[in-house]
């Protein structure tokens, strides 16, 4: 794992059309995605969704019904997991119980039949990367959750994959950890260059490791775009409320404006940035995320939702508003700093954002 | 919940009392017969160590042993080499519950018949002008009826057939506790499928066979009726040695003959689970 240029060693891959269903249920439906040679890639949903069988497709361990893998523009098809550029570090690890962990590292190499003396200075280096030195003949009983996470990753590495498929494996670590080892796989990937490909339900994970994440929902992909592209503009109400926090306020557009819309919605008129596809008459729901709402008491007319303070919480550095406007509830987060104004519960404020922040997405 | 000592006694207590009324006491009764003597027809109630040294210095003692622990060895080793494909098979060929179900009832079946209507089964099969010759026969494998009964064979054979299924399940319930995910880690990792078999399957599936072994081990030391019926006297086991000198009225010289049988199953299980703790478990 030593000098290579980065760009040249994580492979392309390409997802056409892909199709699984488990009898009468579709697992992933029709599902087309284009991954840059080492990119960081996430599949981001709830669990159900199709991301793990998707990810499961490209590695070869799933008989798709329709469509095929690409891996640097050569087709896939049945080609078995062992006879692909890609390796996998499993949700529950899998790690060989009845091997030490230097045996587990060298299982790859020991299949290709490697010499020894090769094997012994590969483990080593892997060992190393992952910051294992010097525990190479414990059991995998005897070393921490952590560690063994380490040990799937330098199992996997060790044979210097071409692209990197991971299911959720940090699910399993407490938050402290997991954090730690989302560092370690960012700077382990832009090291290697190699492809990898994440998946996971924790878009914070997703939105803080990824150079562009997939949104998945009952077996489709909804979105695919860097992480601020899709906390800026999510495609639908879907998106939009699986990306962070976001109030949505669905009504029916009432008028263009020259950049923004304004949308009618239950006695409000509020208003967001124009995104192109709203006609008027058509039913829109507007997404603006809470940290973009500003309370004034003395503010209305508008584009002013008028409302009283239901619960008010704090937690550090902002404070969060639930306002109820109307039959609407409105969620704003407010940055506190020593001196910063706070409401009380029932104190009647108007709530409003800059068209700009917020957006138009499909209801669907 | 945490039990306490004294209800943990009471949870055992029937099963201690039916132990000793029913297995000890008979048990140590039996054995204490071992230091009397057996001569002209009777027992002479003497505390004496000769019935040891006779049974030890005789060389058919020792053929009777050696006759059981071959037979043991030889149908252990047949069950487990017969049984792990099938339960491989079953646990990744069969699919759906209500199919391995099916599968594991028909396993089952044989022990739901009387061990003597099996052997007698087995009599009818194994005869010079039985089924197995006929159909050998037939295929052009042997051109003389090979014979299959009151020798070695057919006790072989037969006991197999019934000690299959106790080799099968147990293999059969560590596949099924194995992370699937291992062999597929296997898999991505190079290995094709035989690499996978020898380096994870089955070195993760070995408790079963142990446990397995260890079943079909003591119950082949232990079998009576089969070399009793299919051995036609000469197949000379252990049991069947207690029994002989049972009815003979020679309780001294069964007592001893019995109590090497349940020495050496003892030893079995003691080296078996021995084995069976030092294996990893997935």
């Amino acid at each position: 794992m030593t000098e290579h240029d980065p760009r040249a060693h994580g492979a392309h891959v390409e997802i056409r059309n892909i199709t699984k269903r488990y009898g009468a249920v579709v697992a992933v439906e029709a599902v087309s995605l284009a991954i840059q040679g080492g990119e960081f890639f996430s599949l981001l949903g709830p669990s159900g969704c199709g991301k793990t069988t998707t990810l499961r497709v490209i590695g070869g361990f799933e008989v798709i019904d329709d469509g095929d893998v690409y891996i640097d523009g050569q087709a896939m098809g049945k080609t078995p997991p062992n006879r692909r550029a890609t390796n996998m570090v499993f949700q529950r690890l899998a790690l060989f119980p009845h091997y030490s962990v230097y045996d587990n590292v060298a299982f790859g190499l020991r299949m290709q039949r490697l010499p020894d003396r090769e094997i012994r200075q590969r483990v080593g280096e892997a060992l190393d990367l992952v910051q294992l030195t010097g525990l190479d003949r414990r059991r995998i009983t005897e070393i921490s959750g952590g560690q063994q996470q380490r040990v799937a990753l330098a199992r996997a590495l060790v044979n210097r994959p071409r692209v990197l498929l991971l299911d959720e494996p940090l699910s399993a670590l407490d938050l402290k950890l997991r954090l730690q080892m989302q560092e370690e796989l960012k700077r382990l990937q832009r090291e290697l260059g190699t492809t990898f490909i994440y998946v996971t339900h924790d878009q914070g994970e997703a939105l803080a490791m990824s150079d562009r994440v997939g949104v998945m929902n009952g077996g489709r992909l909804l979105q695919v775009g860097p992480p601020l592209e899709i906390y800026e503009r999510p495609a639908n109400r879907f998106v939009a409320n699986f990306i962070g926090d976001a109030n949505l306020v669905d009504g029916v557009v009432e008028s263009l404006e020259q950049d923004a819309i304004v949308l009618r919605a239950d006695g409000a008129r509020v208003r967001a940035q124009r995104q192109g596809w709203e006609r008027p008459g058509q039913a829109a729901t507007v997404c603006v995320r809470p940290e973009r709402v500003h309370l004034d008491p003395g503010r209305a007319g508008d584009g002013v939702l008028r409302g009283r303070i239901e619960d008010r919480a704090f937690s550090g550095y902002v404070v969060k508003y639930r306002l109820a406007a109307g039959p609407l509830r409105v969620q704003a987060a407010v940055p506190y700093t020593r001196g910063t104004p706070l409401y009380e519960v029932g104190d009647e404020v108007g709530a409003w954002w800059d068209a700009r922040q917020a957006v138009t997405v499909t209801a669907e | 919940m945490r039990l306490t000592g004294r209800t943990t006694l009471w949870l055992l207590a029937p099963a201690l009392v039916l132990m000793a009324v029913l297995y000890v006491i008979p048990l140590g009764v039996y054995l204490i017969n071992g230091f009397h003597e057996f001569r002209d027809g009777r027992i002479l109630s003497v505390w004496t160590l000769r019935t040891y040294a006779a049974y030890f210095t005789d060389p058919f003692s020792y053929r009777v042993i050696g006759t059981s622990l071959r037979l043991s060895l030889v149908v252990t080793l047949l069950a487990i080499v017969i049984g792990y494909p099938v339960a491989y098979a079953l646990h990744t060929r069969v699919k759906g519950a209500a199919a391995k179900t099916a599968i594991a009832l028909l396993l089952f079946s044989p022990l739901l018949v009387s061990v003597v209507v099996r052997t007698y089964g087995w009599l009818i099969l194994l005869a010079g002008q039985g089924l197995v010759n006929t159909t050998l026969r037939a295929l052009g494998v042997i051109s003389e009826p090979i014979s299959l009964l009151f020798n070695m064979r057919g006790v072989v054979i037969s006991l197999t057939h019934i000690l299959l299924p106790f080799a099968i399940f147990p293999i059969y319930s560590v596949m099924g506790r194995l992370d699937p995910s291992l062999k597929e880690a296997a898999r991505d990792l190079g290995a094709g499928w035989r690499d996978t078999f020898l380096h994870v399957t089955l070195p993760l599936t070995m408790p079963g066979v142990v446990a397995g072994a260890l079943i079909c081990f003591t119950l082949a030391l232990s079998a009576f009726v089969t070399p009793q019926l299919l051995g036609g006297g000469r197949v000379q086991v252990l049991p069947l040695a207690v029994y002989n000198s049972t009815v003979e009225i020679n309780w001294p010289g069964g007592a001893v003959a019995g109590l090497s049988l349940l020495i050496i199953s003892m030893a079995a299980v003691r080296a078996l689970n021995a084995l069976l703790r030092r294996l990893p478990t997935a």
